[in-house]
Parts: C-alpha cells; sequence; structure tokens
C-alpha cells in the first residue's frame, strides 16, 4: 500500500504580470491511499489545480509551509520528472502541445522512463498495449500518430491524458477537471478509462467543479475546498448534497467568510 | 578586410585553365568578366552580421584535379534512384532512370551541360536568375566555378521520386575550393522534387562557395530540400535563389547543419501572377561557430504567396543571425507575404538574433511577421517532465520540435531520419561541452 499525505500546506504563486505574490493554499491536509478514490470540490479559483500543480512540482508554485510526503517521504525538493517516476501523474486541465513528436514516441519515452536502461519495453509489449487502451478510449489509431495534443480538440486533448495515465500506470493520479468541456459520452469514456485503473495499486484524486462526474466514478471520499482550505470531507453522498445547497449554501452553512468567483 | 588580391594577374591563367579543361568561349568570357567584375564589388549586405574577414574569395589559381571516388563511399548509391554523386570536382554516378531520359530529362555535371546544352545553360546560368556581378562572391562564384550539377526536366514532366544531388567536399588537402554551381531547370508544368545533400570528407580548410539556380517555368511545381553538413573547417557561402513564372512554385527545405562558418543567402523571386513560394530554414549553431542567414522573399507577381519561416537553436558560444527580408514591388496587388523567424538560446553565451525586414511598396497585399529570441518552452517542458522524461531528453524532444517544420518539408524518409539523428547529435554534442 502506498500513501500519499499533504500536511499543512502552504502555497504562494508570483504574478508575474502584476509582479506580486499571493497565498493561495492556507494549511490543506489531506492523506490518500491506493485503492482510494478521492475527489476534491470547489468554486472556481480556490486553489484546486495550485494543489495539483503543487504536489506535481510545477515551478511556479512556492511552498511555504508545510509537507507533501510519499510513502512517508518528502517530495518537496524533488524535481518534476522524479516525482513522475516515484509514481505521480497529473493529468492536468490544460495539457501543453508539443509539434513534431509523435504521440506514439512520446508514450513510448514516458513509459521507458521509469524503467531501467535494460529493461525497455519492446515495440511489440507497447503496441499491444496501446491497441487495448485505445480500444478501451474509443480513440482512433491515428491519434498516436498525430504530434503531441497539436491541433487536438478540447475532448481529444482529455482523452489523450488518460490514454497516458493507462499507459504509464501511475501509482497516484492526480486529474484535473478531466470532465471540463466533455460532452456525456465524452464523459462515459474517460470515466470508463479511470475506472479500469481501480485496484489496490492505484489511487487517485479527482478535482471537478460538477458533481456529474462522481456519478461515473463513484469516490470513496469527497473534499471540499474553499478560501485555500478543506473545509469539509465526507463519502460520496457530500458531492449530491452539494449540487443542490450549491457552494455558497456551503459556506453560509459552515459560516465561512470566502468570497466565491462566480456564486451558483 | 580579406587581403586584397589582384584577381586580373590571375586572367591568363584562369583562360588557360578553363581553356584547357574543354569550356566553351561563352563560358570563358563569363569568367573573365567576372574576374574585372571581383576588382570592385563590394560584399553582400548582411544585416548584423559581419563576414568581411572570412576566407570567402581566395586568390588561388583555377585548377582542375580529380578526387578519389571512395570518397563517396557512404552515399547510397542504388539503380532505382535519380541520383547524381560528386566528390570534388569529380561525377562518381549519375542514375537517370531510362523512361526519364527519354522524356527528355537531363542530369548531369555542368560542364558537360555547358557544352552540349548551351540554349539552355546559356541564356541561364548566373545571368538571369542571380547576376554574376551582383556582388563579390557571386563574380568569385562565377570566376572560379569548378564543379557543379545540371538538371532539365523538360514541359510537362512529372517525376514521382526525389531527384538526389550528393555533393562531397574533399578537403583532404589544402587549396581545394569547392565552387560548386547547381542548375536547375523546371520547365512548364513540370513537377518534381530535388534532395541535396552536401558533406565534407578531409578536414582541411577549404572554403565552399555553392550556388543553386532554379527557374520555375509557369504552372511548374518544385520542390528542393537541402540537408547541409559541410565540416568545422569549411567555411561555407550558400546562395540559392528561384525565379518563379505564374502560377508556379518553388518550395524551400533547409536543414542547415555545417559545422563551420557559414553565411547563407536564399531567395524566391516571385514573378509570375500567382506564384508560390514556401521558404523554411532551420539550423543549429555550436562551438564557436558563426552563422548568418538572408532569406528573401520578393514579391512581384500579382496574388504571389510567400512564405519565410525560419527556426535556429544556439548553443555555446556560437551566434547565429536570421534576418528575413520580405519584399513587395509596388504594382504585386492581391499578394501575400507571411514570415516567422524564431531563435532558441540553449546557452547565455551564444549570441542570437531573428530580425523581420518588411519593404512594402504596395498597399493591396497581406503581410504579417512574427520574431523572437527566447529559451525553451517552460509549459512545454513541464508536460514532458511530469510524464517522468528527463531534462535533457525532455530538452531535445522539445527543440526537435522546434525545428521540425523542415524534417516534415523533406520527402525523401531516409533523409528526414538523417536529419534527424544529426540534430540529436550535435544537441549532445553541445549538451556536453556546456
Ligand atoms: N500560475 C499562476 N499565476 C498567477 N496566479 C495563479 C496561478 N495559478 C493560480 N493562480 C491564482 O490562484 C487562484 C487559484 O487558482 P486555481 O488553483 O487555478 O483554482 P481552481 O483550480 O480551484 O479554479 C486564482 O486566484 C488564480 O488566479
Ligand atoms: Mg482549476
Amino acid at each position: 500500500m502506498a500513501t500519499l499525505e499533504v500536511k499543512d500546506l502552504h502555497v504562494e504563486v508570483k504574478d508575474d504580470e502584476q509582479n506580486k505574490t499571493q497565498e493561495i493554499l492556507k494549511g490543506v491536509n489531506l492523506t490518500m491511499k491506493t485503492g482510494e478514490i478521492h475527489a476534491i470540490m470547489g468554486p472556481n479559483g480556490t486553489g484546486k489545480s495550485t494543489l495539483s500543480q503543487t504536489i506535481m512540482g510545477q515551478p511556479n508554485y512556492h511552498v511555504t509551509q508545510g509537507d507533501i510526503l510519499l510513502n512517508g517521504e518528502s517530495i518537496l525538493k524533488m524535481p518534476v520528472d522524479e516525482r513522475a517516476r516515484k509514481g505521480l501523474f497529473l493529468g492536468m486541465q490544460y495539457p501543453a502541445e508539443i509539434q513534431g513528436v509523435t504521440n506514439a514516441e512520446f508514450l513510448r519515452a514516458a513509459m521507458n522512463a521509469r524503467r531501467a536502461d535494460d529493461d525497455q519495453i519492446s515495440v511489440m509489449a507497447f503496441l499491444k498495449e496501446l491497441d487495448k487502451n485505445l480500444a478501451l478510449l474509443d480513440m482512433s489509431e491515428s491519434m498516436t500518430e498525430r504530434y503531441l495534443n497539436e491541433g487536438f480538440s478540447g475532448g481529444e486533448k482529455k482523452r489523450n491524458e488518460i490514454l497516458q495515465l493507462l499507459m504509464i500506470k501511475p501509482t497516484f493520479a492526480l486529474l484535473d477537471e478531466i470532465d471540463s468541456g466533455l460532452d456525456i459520452d465524452a464523459l462515459k469514456v474517460v470515466s470508463k478509462g479511470v475506472n479500469s485503473m481501480r485496484g489496490d495499486n492505484f489511487g487517485s484524486l479527482i478535482i471537478t467543479h460538477y458533481q456529474r462526474l462522481l456519478n461515473y466514478i463513484v469516490p470513496d471520499v469527497v473534499h471540499v475546498m474553499m478560501g485555500g482550505r478543506i473545509v469539509k470531507t465526507g463519502g460520496a453522498d457530500l458531492a449530491k448534497t452539494l449540487e443542490k445547497e450549491g457552494y455558497a449554501g456551503l459556506r453560509d452553512d459552515l459560516g465561512l467568510d470566502v468570497d466565491l468567483v462566480d456564486e451558483n | 578586410m580579406e587581403a586584397v588580391h589582384d584577381y586580373t594577374a590571375l586572367k591568363p591563367e584562369l583562360a588557360a585553365a578553363a581553356n584547357d579543361h574543354g569550356e566553351p568561349k561563352w563560358v570563358v568570357d563569363r569568367r573573365l568578366a567576372a574576374i574585372d567584375d571581383l576588382a570592385d564589388a563590394a560584399l553582400p549586405e548582411v544585416n548584423r552580421f559581419d563576414i568581411h574577414r572570412w576566407p570567402l574569395t581566395p586568390a588561388e589559381p583555377l585548377a582542375f584535379s580529380p578526387s578519389a571516388t571512395d570518397l563517396a563511399a557512404d552515399v547510397p548509391v542504388a539503380a532505382d534512384h535519380v541520383q547524381i554523386v560528386q566528390v570534388g570536382q569529380t561525377t562518381v554516378a549519375v542514375n537517370l532512370p531510362a523512361d526519364l531520359a527519354d522524356q527528355g530529362v537531363i542530369l548531369t555535371d555542368i560542364f558537360t551541360a555547358f557544352r552540349e546544352h548551351p540554349e539552355l545553360t546559356q541564356p541561364a546560368f548566373m545571368t538571369d536568375i542571380i547576376k554574376s556581378n551582383e556582388d563579390r562572391l557571386t563574380s568569385f562564384h562565377t570566376a572560379f566555378l569548378n564543379a557543379g550539377v545540371f538538371l532539365y526536366v523538360p514541359q510537362g514532366v512529372v517525376i514521382d521520386a526525389p531527384i538526389e544531388i550528393h555533393l562531397v567536399q574533399d578537403s583532404t588537402q589544402d587549396d581545394r575550393p569547392l565552387v560548386s554551381h547547381v542548375l536547375v531547370i523546371a520547365g512548364t508544368d513540370s513537377h518534381f522534387a530535388v534532395t541535396q545533400h552536401l558533406t565534407t570528407q578531409g578536414d582541411h580548410a577549404n572554403l565552399a562557395s555553392c550556388v543553386v539556380e532554379v527557374r520555375a517555368q509557369a504552372n511548374s511545381e518544385v520542390h528542393f530540400s537541402s540537408f547541409d553538413e559541410l565540416g568545422a573547417n569549411t567555411t561555407t557561402y550558400l546562395n540559392r535563389r528561384a525565379n518563379i513564372s505564374r502560377d508556379a512554385t518553388v518550395d524551400w527545405a533547409i536543414g542547415l547543419m555545417n559545422d563551420g562558418d557559414t553565411f547563407g543567402d536564399f531567395d524566391s523571386e516571385l514573378i509570375g501572377e500567382n506564384s508560390k513560394s514556401d521558404a523554411k530554414v532551420i539550423t543549429l549553431t555550436g562551438g564557436r561557430q558563426r552563422v548568418g542567414v538572408n532569406t528573401r522573399v520578393t514579391n512581384r507577381g500579382k496574388k504571389s504567396t510567400g512564405n519565410i519561416l525560419q527556426r535556429g537553436v544556439i548553443m555555446e558560444k556560437s551566434t547565429l543571425i536570421f534576418n528575413g527580408i520580405g519584399h513587395i514591388i509596388h504594382g504585386a496587388a492581391g499578394a501575400n507575404a507571411e514570415q516567422e523567424n524564431r531563435v532558441l538560446m540553449m546557452s547565455s553565451k551564444a549570441h542570437g538574433d531573428a530580425n523581420p525586414i518588411l519593404l512594402i511598396d504596395e498597399n493591396d497585399v497581406l503581410a504579417g511577421h512574427a520574431a523572437s529570441v527566447g529559451q525553451v518552452d517552460a509549459k512545454q517542458m513541464y508536460y514532458l517532465m511530469s510524464r517522468g522524461i528527463t531534462e535533457p531528453q525532455a530538452k531535445r524532444l522539445v527543440i526537435r520540435g522546434f525545428l521540425s517544420a523542415v524534417i516534415q518539408a523533406i520527402p525523401a524518409k531516409d533523409v528526414r531520419q538523417n536529419l534527424t539523428d544529426t540534430i540529436e547529435r550535435k544537441l549532445e554534442n553541445g549538451a556536453e561541452v556546456e
């Protein structure tokens, strides 16, 4: 069993345009284990992406207090690629586009990066795994010869993030708004992909603004984040309550003093 | 400034060498006129780049001497390829399938062409497309020409396989300048691709003055790619220009991978109505190498379209200047000219510049430009590394992507692979010395 712990995490981000630093996360605590699916819900601008990017190690986010531990070991000083090789994966809200590098070539490089030099994946084994996952995600084979995310539609990018998840098989996957911009059919396909990973050796933190996704990927634990903190934790039904009452309702119930970007 | 030579003193010797070489009188006359021009001609203008001290016009007598053909041992020669292979001044192989020869296609060394096809070569060679007296380097080229290729594709002929031109510079000795001219005439409605590969054998310091002229007649389509891999001790002058007629297209895909100092002057003259050109240049510089490139598109014809895309990666203490020159002549109504020049800096000790220069003398046009000098894209690096890919490998992938425009435009798969391998090797070498 593997664990991912976030302890009293405070994170600042520097806005390059205004050249001022702003504290986004103000003491986040969270513990997950493999075998569990956690969801984080919260209004826009509350720091959900900041949390996932900080766990992954995006250099713009600065930890000012607290720690992130993977299997008891602090990862704060590790560069991004090392965190990935230790088993972390971030399905991004806005994946980068890279011209001239095919999807297939990239996938192989990513898979081989976490394997020993004398144990690189064979072309046959790679293609077999690729075909299986393409079928599962209802993706055409031609997607793999296209350049990485270049000219992909929003939905294709999301599917491609999940394809990477299935190929790389991380221990913990942080999935940031994989539902945004998806129609219901695509949402089902993406959910099927994530659900296929479920098991004792996999844990996931699913970030979403809406409850809808959680009908398809049913979480074990739901956290609500507001104003840079986790303000409430519960079971799958918490998401449903939230859907009914809205973030503003919960905020008022808890007597929090938090501005919501878009009251809903 | 390079030492001032008394070139005119070389005239009798030069005429004798050319005559002994069996050249027609018009060629010898053109050489002698070029010698006269040399004395006063200025070097070409290269914005923000200084070539005055480069040994680009050595005053060595014109000499013809064979090279060892085994210097071309690396060149894949195959009967089913359309190709010509030269080492220095020596033609090693010419493969022209019979069906193409029957259709009137000519692929031969340039001196044979001067003798046997003066009706085609005399009106074109250094007179019509590039003019011999334009500057010091063009004059020198005409005067001291010692190698080259002539390709003629007659009206209506379509060739599917790329026509390969392999030129191996013989630098196994001193005083062996390679002054090589590739003349391409594309007849009306013809359609073909040329892939040129320049390499050097030997490490003596020599000049390479390599000029390409393309005349694309009406409604023809020519895709010219060049993979330039001249050696570290070669000082290179490249001049490549196309005159493009009505409804004709000439595309350039240039992978400038020379290891030595290089000045490149690339030019598309969009003369006819609705003519088109797409000029793509990539380069990767390292060590103390200096590379300056002028890529010019001149829109003369109405509704002509010209694009320039230049991308370079600079490492260590190298210098790279990209000048993109877009000139729209008065009367070229409906012309379209876009350009993008980008330089990626891999070292703080490298020096790079990307200069768009627009000269627009017509109102009814669409013109745009983009230029940048910057670092590897942080967002792309983060994305790749978030998948476990190490920083050096991620960098190589991002750079390969940055340079992919030209790689994709090369028709032959093995050439694409070779270019990719060369880029990887240069990046690895550059990273080690950093
Ligand atoms: N890279 C960044 N630069 C500047 N501000 C940022 C950056 N990332 C996040 N922020 C700010 O931090 C706050 C939280 O953003 P984010 O974590 O994206 O929220 P969420 O994902 O919950 O919508 C917002 O006010 C946002 O503007
Ligand atoms: Mg977000």
